[in-house]
């Protein structure tokens, strides 16, 4: 069974981001990690494949320090990788991303497609359904279980839904996005550590995958970043001295005179 | 000159600084507190194939080089200094002599073991009467028939307790002093050998540290750990640079661990209505403590960086370790001082980097001892 695991590199939750001073874009700190939600996906796509054979294979979009991600997912175990990595991809949103990416998985043979739920940075969960779309797949969201029926061509997956789970049966092949609950991602062994570190790690660019400029990054992307903006910042909390009663009163005034809630 | 580390190198820091933090950070305060060696973290850990760190491939190892090998005893270190001993006490020097002189059945009976964490191994330098000073080590070892005998009394020896094997610094000849001191392996169930007191520390709590006492311990001649009579000081030669400079990544280790703590509190913690942060004193300790901890950094990954190249360091590795350990001294000093009455606290960490950095001072060499040997080889002959 082959599968193909989406994986995005997000800055670190440490890493400072900060708003540029003309709002357009963001200073983020040079610290990165594979997002979080990806991370259930490469160890689910690995227990499979040691469970039913096959292979996985990783594939991101990204700048060059991408690779970083990747090599993670070498050392958890994965057989493969795969990094997009082109100028023109900058300002790429969940659409042309999604583009992107299911053009270089037409390119693959795969039998399951697996994805985190949404990116930690961006926090859009468009591009795992997207891709979908654009493959023409079903696709489940944020699933806790998956069991593979090999002989039926089939996964049958746990999702969380409102005040319980959902049982679906999906026909392969099928893209999964998965949601915390799902596994304990592994600690990767130092014989992973030493193969990837070792690693070359394959680039695809848009002339690769037959793309032109236009059909890729921000001039692709349905949606334009108009202006970012800080999260506003928590107000002064007053403390209002006196006994309790005068205190209330002072209390009940503030809302109904100044703050005019009440 | 190229400062930066290599892609690949990048990387291994970047993963096992995750092992560390997800697997040993959240239980040091523990191993602190009970003072006990942790069984479930040592099995868990050493199943990720990281005790191997220094060997070769064919027998399982990663055959690290010593800037990576650097890399992986600051990180470990940072999380926990009590369990980093006992595990590069089996990475280094519990099995060194082993892998080098040991016949292909004691490297299969405890190098292979040692490696992957089934067996514990430790190296016995120290006794009462010596230290710094080997040449007046009283251990013995006397050769009878096929057999050597050996008698004597260990101290400070980490792991020593819990120790599958042990290898033994002793002496064939005392009137040679240092030209009469050899290595020798001895096992754990070996008639005569005993468990002596089990030390109390102030820190690196969790390494189980205590003497080894060895009444009439009969071992065949293949225990003997060298190549010809005589040259045990030569042998500790190969990797006391090593010793010394992955002292130097420990000294780093706790530092940063310490500094973390103390950059946190300085941003979150408010005094007269600001973040303690903002206030130039404490900005200035900030400033001072990432100065030196970036030099520390620089001599220990330049010394790390000698060996590697095979270029002679002993004065640089020397350097290193002195440095880096002075600093960290400052560091976790300083960071009791930035979180206030709360840095005496045994409820917060402050204090355990406090009482664990001071270890520093006499593994890997007293700062007495370095000095002298820095001072003499800059001034050189007069």
């Amino acid at each position: 069974m082959n599968i193909i695991v989406l994986v995005k590199q997000v800055p670190d939750p440490e890493a400072i981001v900060e708003v540029k001073g003309d709002g357009k874009g963001l200073e983020v700190e040079q610290k990165f990690t594979m997002n979080f939600f990806d991370e259930f996906a490469v160890e689910e796509a690995i227990r499979i494949r040691e469970k039913n054979g096959g292979k996985v294979k990783v594939i991101s979009l990204g700048g060059a320090k991408t690779t970083e991600v990747l090599r993670k997912a070498i050392a958890m175990g994965v057989d493969e990788t795969l990094l997009l990595e082109d100028p023109n991809f900058e300002g790429s949103d969940g659409y042309s991303t999604a583009f992107v990416l299911s053009k270089a998985i037409e390119k693959s043979d795969y039998d399951l497609i697996l994805a985190g739920k949404q990116a930690l940075d961006d926090d859009a969960g468009e591009v795992g359904p997207m891709v979908a779309q654009f493959l023409g797949i079903p696709h489940v969201g944020e699933i806790t279980r998956l069991e593979v029926k090999t002989d039926d061509n089939m996964v049958v997956v746990d999702k969380v839904i409102e005040g319980g789970k959902e049982v679906v049966k999906v026909p392969l092949p099928a893209l999964l996005t998965t949601q915390k609950g799902l596994n304990e991602p592994r600690v990767p062994p130092i014989t992973g550590v030493m193969k990837a570190m070792k690693s070359q790690i394959p680039k695809m660019d848009a002339k690769a995958l037959g793309l032109s400029e236009e059909q890729v990054g921000e001039k692709g992307a349905k949606i334009k970043i108009e202006r970012y903006l800080p999260p506003p910042k928590r107000r002064e909390v007053k403390m209002i001295e006196g006994e309790p009663q005068e205190a209330a009163k002072e209390a009940v005034r503030i809302l109904m005179e100044v703050e005019r809630i009440l | 000159m190229d400062f930066r580390l290599t892609e690949e190198q990048e990387f291994f820091r970047k993963t096992i600084a995750e092992t560390v933090d997800k697997m040993i950070v959240p239980k040091a305060d523990e191993i602190d507190e009970k003072d006990e060696f942790p069984w479930d973290l040592w099995r868990e850990f050493s199943k990720l194939g990281y005790l191997g760190l220094r060997y070769p491939e064919e027998i399982g190892g990663m055959n690290a080089d010593p800037v990576t090998a650097m890399i992986f005893y600051e990180e470990i270190t940072r999380g926990s200094v009590g369990f980093a001993q006992s595990v590069i006490m089996n990475i280094l020097m519990g099995t060194y002599f082993v892998y080098r002189f040991g016949s292909d059945a004691i490297k299969e009976r405890c190098l292979l073991p040692a490696m992957r964490g089934e067996k514990i191994a430790t190296i016995c330098f120290t006794e009462d009467q010596s230290g710094s000073d080997l040449g007046a080590t009283r251990t013995t070892a006397v050769k009878d028939g096929n057999e050597w005998v050996l008698n004597g009394t260990k101290m400070w020896i980490t792991n020593g307790p819990i120790a599958d094997f042990a290898t033994v610094l002793a002496t064939t000849d005392p009137s040679l002093r240092m030209k009469g001191l050899n290595f020798f392996l001895v096992e754990k169930g070996t008639p005569g050998l005993s468990y002596g007191q089990r030390l109390s520390k102030l820190g690196c709590r969790g390494a189980i540290t205590g003497e080894l006492v060895l009444d009439n311990v009969r071992i065949p001649e293949e225990n003997f750990l060298g190549d010809e009579l005589g040259k045990g000081v030569v042998y500790v030669g190969e990797i006391l640079d090593e010793i010394r400079v992955m002292t130097g990544a420990m000294a780093l280790g706790i530092a940063r661990a310490a500094y973390e703590e103390g950059l946190e509190y300085a941003r979150k913690r408010v005094a007269f209505g600001n973040p303690i942060g903002r206030y130039q004193l404490i900005r200035a300790k900030f400033a001072d403590m990432a100065t030196e901890m970036e030099a520390s950094r620089l001599l220990v990954y330049y010394a790390a960086w000698l060996i590697k190249e095979g270029l002679p360091c002993r004065k640089e590795a020397a350097m290193a370790k002195m440095f880096a350990t002075e600093t960290c001294l400052k560091v976790v000093d300083e960071v009791t001082r930035i979180w206030g009455a709360n840095g005496f606290a045994h409820e917060y960490r402050p204090q355990r980097h406090l009482r664990d950095a001071r270890f520093l001072l006499y593994g890997g060499g007293t700062h007495e001892i370095l000095k002298d040997f820095i001072g003499r080889s800059v001034i050189g002959k007069i």
